[in-house]
Formats: C-alpha cells, sequence, structure tokens
C-alpha cells in the first residue's frame, strides 16, 4: 500500500509516464489505485513525433503493468516522510513474514 | 567486523539489505540494457522504487553498415522517478567512490 | 404365442428408435417386414438394419396422403392443430361412447350407484377457476379417472362410480359432452399452445376429421377396444378405456364395412394381448395410440403436433395394409406397430406406455396442477403482504434510507479512511501524515497523524540546500537566529564603546598597500597542512573490503536508530491522558508503565546510537557515532534524536561530536584545495544538510547552556581538532560561532553575580588561544572567490570574534580578511541593488562588529 499510498499524495500533479514500449506521456495525475494503474488527464506524447498514435487523446488510462517509469515533481515528495514510510511498511511485512 | 556480525542477525531478508540502502545512493539494474543511479527514497516488496536525483544510462548497441556492433549509451536526469518493480533487475548499494 | 413374440421384440424395438427414420417412410417396407415378422419372430433384429435405409427412402409421393392425413387446407398453425385434434374426431363418435358406457354401466349396476363425488380431486381444480365451466370440468375428472384410477382400483366398481360420479357431477345441460374427448384434447391443446396453466377452452370445429378418421382407424382397433370384464379378469383396466375403442371400431366398421361384432371381438383379443403387453414391457407404440385416443395431459401437452406427424407414417402403412391382417395376425401386426411406433421415443414427452404410468402421470399432472395453483395462491399471498405497506414512504424517504444504509455499508467495509485511525496510519502513512503537513485536500478530523506531521514538518528533510523550496523553517531558521545572534552580541558590544575606529580605519588603509605579498606563503602552508591531512584518513581505512563491512554495519546502526525512533514516536501517541488529583490507580499505573516504556525505549535509542562507545584514540576506524553522522540519513536523526533525550544525552553528544569535529564528513571533506576551488556536489550537500540538521539541534542546545559548557567545548575543540582546517569549513566555523557569540551574549546579558571572573579569565584565554590558532588562515576562510555569495558564515564568525576582540585583536583581524571585504565591496557596486545591499550587510555584520560600517569605506 506504500506506493498507493504515495501516489494518492501526486494527485494532480504532473507527471511523466515511461511506458515499457518506450513511449511518455505526460499528463496531470487524476486518480491512481492499488495495482498502480492510472489516470491521466491532459496528456500529451513526449515524443510526438515518433509515436503520433494518440495525438487524439485528451485522457488515458493506463494499466499499471505496462509502467516502466514515472516522472515526479520532486517538490510534490517528501523524502523523508516517504522513507520513513518506507521502513514502516517493510517492518510491517516482516512482522507479518515472522508470524506466518 | 564485530558491529557488522552482530548485526547479521537483524537482516533476516533480502529486502532488510535494501532497507539499509534507504537514503543512499544506489545502483539499480533494470531490463533492456537501463541502469539507474539514484538516491532510494522508497521500496516495496515488489521492487517497486522511487529514486531521487536520478541517472539513467540506457545502453544502445547500434549495428553499422559493417556489422559492427557499437554500444551506445544515453543518459538521461530525473529529479525524482518511480520505478515499477517488474523492471528491476538488481539493487546495489553504491559503495562510496 | 403371439403375446409373448411381442415380448421378446420389443426390447429391440426400442434401441432401434433412436435411429428410426423420419415419418416420411414409405409403407411397403414394413409390410413385407410385418410379412416376415409373420414366420420367424426372431428376426426382430432385422428390422433395425431394415430401417436403416428408410430415412433414405422417404418418398415424397406419399405427400399425396398429407390431405388425408392433415387435412386439405394449407397447413398453418390453426388448421394443423385442428387436424390433430383426434378427440375431436372423437367427439364425432361421442353418442356412440355414451352408448357405450350406458351399456357397460348396465352390466355393472352395483357400482354405480354408491360412491360420492370424491372432494379430493375437485378442490385440486379449484384453482382454475375457468376450468369449472361446466363443458371442462367432467372431462377433465372423468379422463383422469379413465386413465389414471382403473389400474389402482381392483375392481372396476370404483372406476365406474368415479366415472359416474364425474358425469353425474357436471351440470345436465352439458351431461351429453361428458364423455367426449374433445374439449379435453382442446383443452391440452390450448395448455400447449399458451404454455400456461389457463387454457381457454376453443370451440372444436373438426372440419378435417373424416379424412383422420381414415387415417386413423386401421391401426387403432386392433389395439383396443371393447374389453369386456368376463374375458380378461385380470386385466382391472378402466371401462372407458375400453369404450373408446370400442366407438373408434364401430366408426372404423362402418366406414371398412367390417361387422362390428367381428371386428369387437377380434379387438378385444389383440387389445388384451397389447395391453397386457404394455402392462410389462411398456411398448412405445402405444405411446401413440395413447396419445391418439385420449390425449391424456403429459403427452400432448408436451409435444402435441410432433407426435400427431409422426403418427402418421403409422396410420398410412396401417392404412394401405388391409385391415384383415392385422386382425387375423394380431401379434403381427402389434409388432409392426411396434417398429413403426418406434420413433416414438424421439418424443421428448412420450413417457407413458402404460396404464399405470397413466396412472401415476395423471397424479402427476394433478399434482402439479395443484402444486401450480398453491404456488400462485401463495404468490398472491406474497404480493399482498408485500403491498401492505404501500405508500407508506415517500421516494425521498427510501432514498434517504438508502443513503443510511449505504453509510453503514461502507463504514462496515471500511475504507482506509473510516478504520481505525492506526490501521488507516500503517496503511497509509504516507498519505495521512502528508496530508497533514502539506494541507492535501481532504480534511479528515480523525486523521491521527498530528503528532507525525509535527515530527516531519520541523524536520529538514532536505538534503541539499533544500530549505527554499522544502521546509522554509528548518535551516533558514537557524542561521537567522545565528545571525541574530550574533547581532545582540554586535549591538550589545557597541552599548559599550571602545572608540577604536580611528585605529581600525588608519589600518584598514594601510594594510591595502601591502596586501599582494601575504597570501602567497600561507597558502603554501595550507597545502602542506591538507597533505597531511589526506593521507591519515585514507590510512584509516585498512582495506576496501573492511569499509564495506564498516559501512553496512553503520547503516544497519541507523536503521536501528529509525526503528528506535519510530517506536517511541508511536508510542508517544499514546500517551495516556493527562493525570490530574482524581487520576484512579489505573490511570497512574497506566502512566506509570508508559513512563516505563519510553525509559526503555530512551536507553534503546541511547545504545543504538552508540555515542558512549569508547574512544580510541587514532583508532583507523571512525567512532560509529561519528560513522552515524557521516550517512546523510544519520545526520537526519540528530534533530529527531534530540526530541527524545534529556539535557544529559544532548551535551554528550555535542560533546561527541565536538571532540570529533575535524574527522567529521562534512569538515574532512569540505576543505578546499586550490586546485579544487569548489566542493564536489556531494560534499556540499552533506555539508548543507548537516548546517540544517545537526546544527540547528546543537546550536538550541548552546543557546542555553552556561557558559562553563560553552568554555569545556571550546576547550575540548582546541585540544582535539585542528582548528587551521576547521575554520575553513562552514561547519566548523559555525560551531566556532556558536560558541564565540555565546560566551559574548552570556557575559553581557547574565547578571553580574552569574559570571565569575574565574570563568571569564578562562573564556579569554581560550578564547585569545582560538584567535591566534585562527589567525593565519584568515584570508582563506572563505569559500570560493569573491563571487560567491554564500560566504554570510564567515562574516557571522568574523563578527563573533570581532565583538569579544581586543583592539588589537581587532586590528589583527581586519588585516586577515580586508582584501575580501574591498573585493566584496567592489564587486557589489556591480551588482544588482538588492544583491548589492545583501552582501554588503554580509561584510557589515562584521564591519559593525568592530564599529566600522562599510559606507566608510565607499
Amino acid at each position: 500500500m506504500l506506493f498507493f499510498s504515495f501516489f494518492k499524495t501526486l494527485v494532480d500533479h504532473e507527471v511523466t509516464v515511461e511506458l515499457k514500449n518506450d513511449i511518455s506521456i505526460r499528463g496531470t495525475l487524476k486518480s491512481v489505485d492499488q495495482f498502480l494503474n492510472i489516470k491521466l488527464d491532459d496528456i500529451s506524447v513526449v515524443d510526438e513525433v515518433k509515436y503520433p498514435h494518440m495525438s487524439s487523446c485528451k485522457n488515458v488510462f493506463i494499466r499499471g503493468s505496462v509502467v516502466r517509469y514515472i516522472h515526479l515533481p520532486a517538490a510534490a515528495v517528501d523524502t523523508a516522510l516517504l522513507e520513513d514510510a518506507t521502513r514502516r511498511e517493510a517492518a510491517q511485512a516482516s512482522a507479518r513474514a515472522k508470524q506466518s | 567486523m564485530a558491529d557488522a556480525e552482530e548485526g547479521a542477525a537483524s537482516v533476516g531478508e533480502p529486502l532488510d539489505l535494501v532497507r539499509l540502502c534507504l537514503d543512499e545512493i544506489v545502483f539499480v539494474k533494470l531490463r533492456g540494457d537501463r541502469e539507474l543511479k539514484g538516491r532510494l527514497h522508497a521500496y516495496d516488496s515488489h521492487c517497486n522504487l522511487v529514486l531521487g536525483d536520478v541517472e539513467e544510462t540506457i545502453y544502445v548497441v547500434d549495428e553499422d553498415d559493417e556489422e559492427e556492433e557499437t554500444v551506445r549509451t544515453v543518459k538521461k536526469q530525473s529529479e525524482m522517478l518511480f520505478v515499477r518493480g517488474d523492471s528491476v533487475v538488481l539493487i546495489s548499494p553504491q559503495a562510496p567512490s | 404365442m403371439s403375446f409373448f413374440g411381442f415380448d421378446t421384440s420389443l426390447p429391440r424395438d426400442r434401441g432401434h428408435q433412436s435411429t428410426a427414420p423420419g415419418f416420411g417412410q414409405t409403407h411397403d417396407p414394413f409390410a413385407g417386414l410385418s410379412q416376415r415378422n409373420v414366420s420367424a419372430n426372431d428376426e426382430v433384429l432385422d428390422f433395425e438394419e431394415t430401417y436403416d435405409g428408410l430415412g433414405d427412402q422417404l418418398d415424397e409421393t406419399d405427400d399425396a396422403f398429407n390431405d388425408d392425413t392433415f387435412g386439405g387446407e394449407p397447413a398453418n398453425q390453426q388448421s394443423v392443430g385442428k387436424d390433430f385434434d383426434f378427440s375431436g374426431q372423437t367427439a364425432q363418435i361421442a353418442d356412440t361412447m355414451k352408448e357405450e358406457q350406458m351399456l357397460y354401466a348396465a352390466r355393472q349396476p352395483p357400482q354405480r350407484q354408491p360412491s360420492p363425488p370424491k372432494k379430493s380431486t375437485r378442490p385440486a381444480r379449484t384453482g382454475y377457476e375457468k376450468y369449472s365451466e361446466p363443458t371442462y370440468i367432467p372431462e377433465l375428472q372423468a379422463n383422469a379417472s379413465l386413465w389414471g384410477m382403473a389400474p389402482r382400483q381392483p375392481s372396476q366398481d370404483v372406476t365406474e362410480s368415479y366415472h359416474r360420479k364425474h358425469s353425474e357431477a357436471v351440470p345436465p345441460t352439458s351431461n351429453r359432452k361428458m364423455m367426449s374427448l374433445e374439449e379435453v384434447e382442446a383443452m391440452m391443446r390450448a395448455q400447449n399452445n399458451l404454455k400456461s396453466t389457463t387454457p381457454q377452452p376453443a370451440p372444436q370445429t373438426s372440419q378435417p376429421q373424416p379424412r383422420v378418421e381414415q387415417a386413423q382407424l386401421p391401426i387403432i382397433p386392433p389395439q383396443q377396444g371393447p374389453h369386456p370384464q368376463g374375458q380378461f379378469p385380470n386385466f382391472s383396466g378402466p371401462p372407458q378405456i375400453l369404450q373408446r375403442p370400442q366407438q373408434l371400431s364401430e366408426q372404423r366398421f362402418q366406414q371398412g364395412a367390417r361387422p362390428p361384432p367381428q371386428g369387437d371381438k377380434q379387438n378385444q383379443g389383440v387389445q388384451h394381448a397389447q395391453v397386457f403387453q404394455r402392462q410389462r414391457q411398456a411398448p412405445m407404440e402405444l405411446v401413440a395410440h395413447r396419445s391418439q385416443h385420449t390425449s391424456t395431459p403429459p403427452g400432448p401437452r408436451r409435444t402435441p403436433q410432433p407426435r400427431q406427424i409422426l403418427q402418421n407414417p403409422n396410420r398410412l402403412s396401417g392404412h394401405g395394409q388391409p385391415i384383415a391382417p392385422s386382425l387375423s395376425r394380431p401379434s403381427h401386426q402389434a409388432h409392426l406397430t411396434g417398429p413403426m411406433h418406434a420413433r416414438g421415443p424421439s418424443y421428448p414427452g412420450a413417457v407413458v406406455t402404460n396404464p399405470q404410468q397413466l396412472l401415476n402421470l395423471s397424479d402427476e399432472d394433478r399434482a402439479a396442477f395443484l402444486a401450480e395453483d398453491a404456488r400462485r395462491a401463495k404468490r398472491n399471498h406474497k404480493i399482498h403482504m408485500l403491498s401492505l405497506g404501500n405508500g407508506l414512504m415517500t421516494p425521498q424517504d427510501k432514498n434517504f434510507i438508502t443513503r443510511i444504509q449505504l453509510q453503514q455499508l461502507v463504514t462496515a467495509t471500511g475504507g482506509v479512511d473510516d478504520q481505525d485511525p492506526e490501521a488507516a496510519l500503517t496503511e497509509d502513512f504516507y498519505y495521512q501524515v502528508y496530508s497533514q503537513i502539506r494541507g492535501a485536500a481532504r480534511e479528515n478530523p480523525n486523521q491521527p497523524a498530528n503528532h507525525f506531521a509535527q515530527t516531519y514538518l520541523f524536520q529538514t528533510g532536505g538534503r541539499y540546500g533544500l530549505a527554499g523550496r522544502r521546509h522554509p523553517r528548518g535551516g533558514d531558521n537557524h542561521m537567522q537566529r545565528m545571525e541574530q545572534q550574533v547581532q545582540r552580541a554586535v549591538e550589545a558590544a557597541k552599548a559599550k564603546p571602545k572608540n577604536k575606529q580611528l585605529v581600525i580605519e588608519g589600518s584598514l588603509g594601510k594594510i591595502s598597500f601591502s596586501n599582494a605579498k601575504t597570501p602567497k606563503p600561507l597558502l603554501n602552508l595550507k597545502r602542506t597542512d591538507s597533505a597531511d591531512v589526506r593521507p591519515s584518513s585514507a590510512g584509516r581505512r585498512p582495506s576496501r573490503h573492511a569499509a564495506v563491512l564498516d559501512r553496512k554495519a553503520t547503516l544497519r546502526d541507523i536503521e536501528n536508530v529509525y526503528s528506535d525512533l519510530m517506536a517511541m514516536e508511536d508510542h508517544e501517541r499514546h500517551l495516556p491522558p493527562p493525570l490530574n488529583e482524581n487520576s484512579d490507580p489505573e490511570s497512574i499505573q497506566q502512566h506509570m508503565e508508559w513512563r516505563h516504556t519510553i525509559q526503555d525505549l530512551n536507553q534503546k535509542l541511547w545504545r543504538d546510537l552508540k555515542v558512549m562507545e569508547p574512544i580510541v584514540p587514532n583508532s583507523p576506524v571512525p567512532h560509529p557515532f561519528i560513522a552515524i553522522l557521516s550517512h546523510p540519513k544519520g545526520k537526519k536523526t540528530v534533530p529527531r534524536v534530540f526530541r527524545h533525550i534529556d539535557e544529559q544525552q544532548r551535551v554528550t553528544i555535542l560533546t561527541m561530536i565536538v571532540v570529533h569535529l575535524d574527522t567529521l564528513d562534512v569538515v574532512r571533506n569540505a576543505l578546499l584545495h586550490h586546485d579544487e576551488p569548489k566542493l564536489s556536489r556531494m560534499a556540499r550537500e552533506e555539508v548543507e544538510l548537516f548546517a540544517h540538521s545537526v546544527i540547528p539541534s546543537l546550536f538550541s542546545y548552546i543557546n542555553e547552556a552556561p557558559l562553563t559548557i560553552v568554555i569545556g567545548l571550546l576547550g575540548l575543540v582546541l585540544d582535539r581538532t585542528n582548528i587551521q582546517n576547521l575554520v575553513r569549513t562552514k561547519i566548523g566555523l559555525s560551531i566556532l560561532t556558536m560558541f564565540v557569540s555565546r560566551a559574548e551574549i552570556f557575559k553581557q546579558s547574565s547578571a553580574p553575580g552569574d559570571l565569575t571572573d574565574s570563568d571569564w579569565e578562562q573564556w579569554l584565554q581560550l578564547y585569545n588561544k582560538l584567535f591566534d590558532i585562527a589567525e593565519p588562515v584568515l584570508p582563506y576562510i572563505f569559500p570560493g572567490s569573491v563571487n560567491d555569495t554564500e560566504d554570510v558564515y564567515v562574516w557571522q564568525y568574523l563578527a563573533a570574534m570581532g565583538v569579544g576582540a581586543s583592539p588589537e585583536q581587532q586590528q589583527r583581524l581586519v588585516l586577515g580578511v580586508k582584501d575580501r571585504v574591498m573585493e566584496t565591496v567592489n564587486v557589489s557596486k556591480a551588482l544588482p541593488p538588492e544583491i548589492a545591499a545583501t552582501r554588503l550587510g554580509h561584510v557589515n555584520l562584521f564591519m559593525r562588529a568592530i564599529g566600522l560600517d562599510v559606507e566608510l569605506l565607499g
């Protein structure tokens, strides 16, 4: 849930999603789910000439599994908090592992 | 040395080693001849990552007319990058050089 | 003989049925087969072989008989339905049947009278109001008893009584039709067509019946005929069964010009045999016959038309054949009909094969009707019950209730936000706390993160000078406070003027002439200095392998510290409600436990910080705590750690840092070399991080510390560290500035009794020592070139030193830094006014500390 929680804070921020087929789509993050599927609004394809597929699209739903990177605005990320959230998640995971 | 042995007990799982790298600079190898170097801000059990101040290196193999292969590297920068875990091959602590 | 012959052949017939050809087969082959059967019953097997090809031999010319079978009219649904209205034909002989019935009744006088109508059957029908019309009910019931009741009756008197009961039950006007199956069948058809349980009786207009009869008749007689009781005492078939065949046979005989009595007798024999056979083996032909005659509910209702169509070949074949042979060779006829009717099983509904089954099915049918009726009544009742509350609530009311329910549902299943706060926090920590800090869109009053928000809000999250964009209150705040403190010291110093201005002005002017010479040797000196430091620091790490191990151990230490911190922060949130005088023992106990736990956690944190690890002089391995501080995340722990430790622990940490000041990475790696005028980005980031995370914590402590502490710390610095390296780094200078300015303020602000002479003397000694050591490198304490704007910390240090300096020392200060002062003033002239003002303001920080102002230089 860490990254779901994380991406929720990035809603309405401008991000660039780089897909595994090398297409990069820039847009406003509108929503995200636990599978990290994402919805982008007002999208533009970064290399429009090379990938004209989606010139006509205004918004897209991207299945999480096809994502390679998501470029984020660093100013919108609280790294210290994120690191602690990661530590908490890791502690939970190992606690669960010990239980089972 | 004593510290290392003592601490070894607390490292039970592979990802615990990754935890040591939190807020450290790590080297990440990805599928598709890509490498990342950046500060690790987050990870989870799927190896999803958030890296800060990332330098991405892509190794592109160019084949010229004589079928000689030359490896070209493309470098990209990103101030904050989410990396989907299914692309990750390995995560390595980047010892200070 | 013949009966048994039937028996043996029938199973095979059945086996054949699945592959039986369609209804269009010619009758000739059957005739031949029947002939063969006459000679040898055992050859029944040949039928299958014979039949195999029959489908291909469909003789379209036989269509000529279609008119006979279906009537001449174009076959639409309506007309066809009537064509196969066999009971309609029967109706034509209704009179005869009636007669026969009467005749039978006459033969059984005693049983006629008694039994009153059984009500049990009637209630079953009551659900079907439309059936209560006089024309139907009798037939339905007569039918049921006719086929269903007979076998059950041990003696026919009961059956008879049933029959009589039903016939008598109907009103006299319709009495005549009682016996006719016409309406029964019509009803069945209607049921079929409507697929409903409430068929409407269609008035019968049996136009094509004569032709149909022709086709039918040849077959029917051999199978069913009048059934004299005396002849077949074992057979308990109902009299009605016997009636209709009788009628049919009569009709046939009329058409076929056969004398009825003979036919009757022969038919009786045949029928007996066949009935017997049916009872035991259930040949399929009976299905067809039965459906022809009676159309009992199950059969016709399910597949009315196909069956009748399929019957046609049968009739045709029978029709084509002389009647006599069939009569004379009843067994063969039966045999013949068997195979022909073998097509029967392809009808899905053809289940009833003997009277026993008929009985059962009739019962089932009745039961079905009953069940149906009961269901409907139940449904109606239910609807009634449901409609009781109709109109009580408006749609708005319902909507309201629905919303409440939805809300409860959401609460029960739990969005993350609605769960217990702890669970929400663990699952959604980042979002919850982040929302608190940054005021994200949602305001959830239940958000549990206030405490965490504070933790992270004031934490200096930035790694590399992010103060501006991230937490403006963090590092800059510290610098401002430092500046304020220095300024306070300066202002205080000004309050007691030393009147050294002339001397200083003179020195400035003088020194400016003899400026160029001095730097060089000092620069060389510095270079050797740094050369000394480097190898020694490198020598501390024997091998790369050990270094990696050290690094991993240190990282582990840091993560342990983080775990402790998070545990403590979690625990803090569980602080029980504050105690008062009225607190009950239980809450006091809670408090005790809470304090005990926090104590334990504190001890664990303290251990994990490794501050108390023994200091090994000249050890190749840095002290564990210092190693922790060498990592960015180690530096970041300091502000959080300071929140959870007491004064004693804080001063211990401060002491630890001070003792190792020049081995801190931020000092060691921040030394500038002439060939390396700028710090690497990494080093710069580390320095900034240290300045923003560690220094403020130390500063806040020093700011409150008594002079003795400051004296002790400065003494340690002077004893244990390389001051000349220290003053060339931002961190070193910052810490020195803290000490010096604190001492100056303490001196000026303290009440006369607080400051003992001995303390102050001790301080002055240390101050002078520091001044003397640092003086040679004064020109080199500035970072980078004059264009480097981030030199405010140097001016702060100079100001702090200048305030407490003697006139002579002030002059030496000016001598040391006058180049930078002049350069900065000159550079500022070319800068935009705002930046120039800022830079001159920094310089003035120092100038005013010694009673001057950059204005004087202009």
